[in-house]
């Protein structure tokens, strides 16, 4: 391979050439010497073996000169090194400078590159990861939130009438309470998966030990089997040889183990639900994939396509089948699937932002680089005399190139490794504190690949830019140069490609300065949003009763009211309230029928956001009442039921009159041909007793939804095991939290209390990938920025030294301080002026890009531009200003006299 | 250089100098070097052909001397010729300066003068 490298360079050829010139060399030698023994009297042939013996080996002599090459060639690149070395510690500044704006390039690049690569290049760990695919159900073209699965009947039909899938699976993940049974007692709430039988064979991933579950086991009664993770194994259970035929205590109830699973499932695929899934049962409620659950949609669902077959034949395929089944059934009406790789879910919804990040990072790295070329040109333009005394010396032009281009290349390893340093120190805080939901960071390091990636740019950036400056300060007229003393060439072209250059630069860091501070301000906006509720001092936990303990509602309310009771009691806490719902999100979306107004079509039938609790829930989370009554602890279940509806709630299905009085029925309509066996549990009336204001109940981002509040103690149909208590306090509310942990466990043993955050954790978490981006982004910003000062500060300094002379003049026949500053100030403002134009011009282009990705702020804010500009250009002034005021201070004499 | 006795290494300072000395007069092939080395020192100084092709292109590569294909004058064949660079000549008058040092020094080892003592 080395040859043909170098065969490609050209290299060989020119090296065989000089091979054929040395031996006819040696050969012209020895017939010389020949000659010479033939003339003093011996014959040809003595004469020749005579020269010969006194030449010697030939072939050895010739190795001798060869190797005198090589070592010349080593000697010289090692002096070239050395001397290279030496030009840029006697030139520290220009060297330091040119090794940090090398080093944010190079670092910010790495950084982002090693994110792409985690988040969208990365080959997924599965075998022919290609083929899988994530199915999401959609409703009228609108796709359900992640992960919004199709119902798993659905999907049923769809793998049962499909070509172009060998698997379809819907599965779910609930959080139940695990005890490793002989490990410490108390029992800890995980994340489970409820998987088909054909999950794990979907994934093509085989167990380490034991088996994969059966058919069978999906029935319910005989689902009491469990496959767990090899890092759960090797971690909690002491990796027990044995493990298989254990028993797992989940939700109270006994499951045997039957499989240890390889650690191969990333934790970002369950990403709406984050945290890491490591065990698993088979799925087995008794209507899973009966009719009844038709309706059912917003579990996960993956596909394994069959070899050969595109992900266009996959869409078309069940589109047509969606189409089919919309027609039969009435709750698929408008229901349609949407097929993904499942490789294109990773980045999630941070993808926008990836991209806009790999946009900044290009920026810098070209500011970057201008910054370097300038640097170089400025450089090389002083060091002219230099070169050119070189040159007159007898140096080649190869060999001052080579010089030039090994300084190059010194720069941009010492700003390669500094950068890597960087990037490395940013990806350990990202390994460190990246949000947890934010499960595709987990680990992230840089790679082989990446230290590539960057000794590329390292000599991509040293060849563009070292070449270019080498051969301008290279091809010059020795004479010219020589006659001009030490100012170097002032040449008008020369000095519009460094203004020009500076331009761009300043282009590129507004755009950045824009883009990240709309950015900042959006993340503000949503931080400190009202979220409708007081959220501070909110602290929330989660526990789950099971059915083995408290088998029915009246067991789930008794021990609901008696937790809250005692933690309510408890120093420190001024209320606490036993939910369902709970800001931002709630996603618990419930069909109702307002009496007053039936319906008759299944599109007009309204829902809401509907949240279950007890009467503490709008003082606890400090939710004003607009209009009525509160809850109270009197709405018993002997009295009639009583709901709060929200006022978006009231405006949508109560406008023009009152709501209070009112009776909703909650559950579908009586129109709906509801098949035999569908959990109509739900189904109850109540009457609005008040109005509360709207708080967040759809995402951080979205609008309020309707919302209807009810009470756990008047609907034991809705009274489940699922529970969530959040309390007010007046202290800090992690330091409650313990003493609640101890009331719950006192009330009983062995309940896990879970996802303990305050509600402000919760906000920070779900906005964890707008800060992350915008922080960075603020990074790169400042970064973007200081670059384009010493950008801008290099090359007027630069100016001001070059015309020197000139100016000297000037103040000499009587120009004063003021306009000789003037001058040089008029250059780089006209500079800055083009460059803001420039920028703000590509902001305006790049509004697409952003407004994606911002909350309450226009892509093109106004106020954000303009504040921006001024920014940069005062930042232009005072780094042109310092420079600018040492030129009004030179002495006209000695600047004259200098040459 | 592995191949190389320490005797060149020791010897090639002087070498150089002796070839640059040469190339002073004007352009010559390395068959002339060798032969001018030998005649002028009255064959005291036997130059090695093992070690003159190294040193030549060693001090092309340190751009003392340049080279070129030309006719030679007496006879019809192309020999190659080197010539004294600039650089070369400068590094001539630092080597012979560095030659006088160490032969001034030797010397006054060697043959010490009575005034000295």
């Amino acid at each position: 391979m080395w040859d043909e490298l170098r065969a490609l360079a050209g290299i060989l050829p020119k090296r065989r050439r000089r091979l054929d010139d040395l031996s006819r060399e040696l050969q012209q030698h020895l017939d010389l010497e020949a000659d010479e023994y033939q003339a003093s009297g011996l014959s040809a042939d003595d004469a020749r073996a005579a020269a010969r013996r006194a030449f010697g080996n030939p072939t050895l002599v010739a190795e001798d000169v060869r190797g005198e090459w090589n070592v010349r060639w080593a000697e010289t690149l090692w002096r070239d090194i050395k001397h290279g070395a030496r030009t840029l510690r006697k030139d520290a500044g220009f060297s330091l400078v040119a090794v940090l704006t090398l080093s944010l390039g190079i670092g910010a690049n790495s950084l982002i590159f090693t994110a792409l690569d985690a988040l969208l290049l990365r080959p997924l760990p599965f075998a022919h990861a290609d083929r899988l695919v994530r199915l999401y159900a959609s409703k009228n073209g609108v796709v359900l939130p992640v992960p919004g699965g199709p119902s798993p009947p659905d999907a049923r039909d769809y793998a049962e009438a499909s070509r172009s899938f060998d698997q379809i699976v819907v599965y779910d993940i609930w959080r139940k309470n695990v005890s490793f049974t002989g490990a410490a007692a108390e029992p800890e709430q995980m994340r489970v998966g409820l998987v088909p039988a054909a999950y794990f064979e979907a994934l093509d991933v085989q167990p380490l030990m034991g088996r994969l579950f059966t058919e069978d086991e999906n029935h319910e009664g005989r689902n009491y089997v469990v496959a767990i993770s090899a890092h759960l194994w090797a971690t909690r259970l002491a990796g027990d040889p044995a493990i298989l035929g254990r028993t797992l205590r989940i939700n109270d109830e006994p499951y045997t183990v039957v499989a240890v699973m390889p650690d191969t499932i990333p934790h970002w695929m369950e990403a709406a639900r984050p945290g890491p899934v490591e065990v698993w049962t088979p799925v087995a409620f008794p209507s899973w994939s009966s009719d009844a659950a038709r309706g059912v949609r917003g579990g996960s669902a993956l596909g394994r396509l069959k070899p050969g077959i595109s992900l266009e034949q996959a869409q078309a395929d069940l589109t047509l089948i969606a189409g089919r089944l919309a027609a039969a059934y009435p709750v698929d009406r408008d229901v349609s699937v949407v097929v993904t790789r499942l490789a294109d879910t990773r980045a999630g919804t941070l993808k926008p932002m990836l991209f806009l990040l790999m946009g900044a990072v290009a920026l810098i790295l070209l500011i970057a680089c201008v910054n370097l070329a300038n640097l170089l040109l400025a450089r090389n333009a002083t060091r002219q005399h230099e070169l050119a005394l070189r040159t007159a010396l007898g140096a080649g032009r190869g060999g001052l190139v080579r010089q030039l281009l090994i300084e190059t290349l010194l720069l941009s390893a010492a700003g390669a490794a500094v950068g890597v340093a960087f990037a490395q120190l940013g990806l350990a805080a990202l390994a460190r504190s990246h949000p947890a939901n934010l499960a595709q960071f987990d680990g992230i390091a840089l790679d082989w690949r990446i230290l590539a990636f960057t000794a590329c740019i390292a000599v991509l950036t040293s060849l563009l830019f070292g070449l270019a400056p080498a051969l301008t300060a290279t091809g010059l007229n020795l004479v010219d140069v020589l006659k001009q003393g030490g100012r170097g060439v002032a040449s008008g072209r020369g000095r519009a490609l460094r203004n020009a250059l500076v331009a761009i630069e300043m282009a590129m860091s507004l755009v950045l300065l824009v883009s990240a501070s709309l950015l900042v301000q959006s993340i503000v906006r949503l931080q400190h949003q009202s979220l409708g509720i007081r959220q501070d001092h909110l602290l929330k936990g989660h526990f789950y009763l099971p059915p083995a303990r408290y088998p029915d509602a009246a067991a789930i309310a008794r021990f609901s009211d008696a937790f809250s009771e005692t933690v309510r009691a408890l120093p420190g806490v001024v209320d606490a309230t036993i939910t369902t719902a709970y800001p931002p999100n709630n996603g618990w979306l419930q069909m109702l029928n307002v009496a007053r107004h039936p319906v008759t079509r299944l599109d007009d039938v309204p829902s809401a956001q509907f949240g279950v609790t007890d009467a503490h829930f709008m003082r606890t989370m400090g939710i004003p009442l607009v209009r009525g009554r509160d809850f109270s602890v009197s709405d018993t279940v002997e009295r009639p039921a009583v709901a709060i509806v929200s006022a978006e709630f009231a405006r949508r299905y109560f406008p023009n009159e009152d709501p209070i009085g009112q009776t909703i029925h909650v559950g579908p309509p009586p129109f709906l041909q509801l098949p035999a066996g569908t959990d109509t549990a739900d189904s109850a009336d109540v009457t609005v007793i008040g109005v509360a204001g709207d708080f967040r109940n759809a995402g951080l981002t979205n609008r309020p939804e309707p919302h209807l509040t009810v009470l756990y103690a008047q609907h034991p149909l809705v009274n489940f095991g699922f529970k969530d208590i959040v309390l007010r306090t007046t202290a800090e509310p992690h330091l409650v939290a313990p003493a609640v942990t101890r009331e719950l466990h006192r009330l009983d043993p062995n309940l896990p209390f879970a996802e303990v955050q305050t509600i402000e954790e919760l906000v920070d978490q779900q906005t964890g990938g707008q800060r992350l981006t915008a922080t960075l982004l603020a990074v790169f910003a400042a970064g973007g920025l200081v670059l384009a000062v010493v950008g801008i500060y290099g090359v007027v300094s630069f100016l001001v030294a070059q015309r020197g002379t000139e100016l000297a003049v000037r103040m000499a026949i009587g120009a004063s301080g003021r306009t000789v500053l003037w001058l040089v100030l008029k250059e780089s403002l006209g500079m800055a002026v083009i460059g803001s134009a420039l920028g703000l011009a590509a902001a305006a282009a790049g509004q697409r890009m952003m407004s994606g990705l911002l909350f309450d702020v226009s892509p093109i804010d106004p106020l954000t531009f303009s504040v921006a500009t001024l920014v940069l250009l005062g930042i232009a002034a005072v780094a042109t200003l310092v420079p600018g005021v040492r030129s009004t201070r030179i002495d006209p004499a000695r600047a004259l006299y200098q040459d | 250089m592995p191949r190389t006795p320490s005797r060149t290494e020791l010897l090639q300072g002087t070498l150089d100098m002796l070839i640059l000395r040469t190339l002073l007069f004007g352009p010559a092939h390395g068959h002339e070097i060798a032969r001018h080395i030998q005649r002028t020192t009255d064959d005291v100084l036997q130059v090695e052909h093992g070690s003159l092709y190294p040193a030549l292109h060693r001090m092309e590569r340190k751009d003392w001397i340049v080279s070129s294909w030309q006719r030679a004058r007496d006879r019809n064949r192309e020999f190659k010729y080197y010539r004294l660079t600039p650089l070369g000549r400068k590094q001539l008058a630092h080597a012979e300066s560095k030659w006088k040092q160490i032969a001034t020094a030797v010397a006054r080892v060697m043959w010490p003068s009575p005034i000295e003592r």
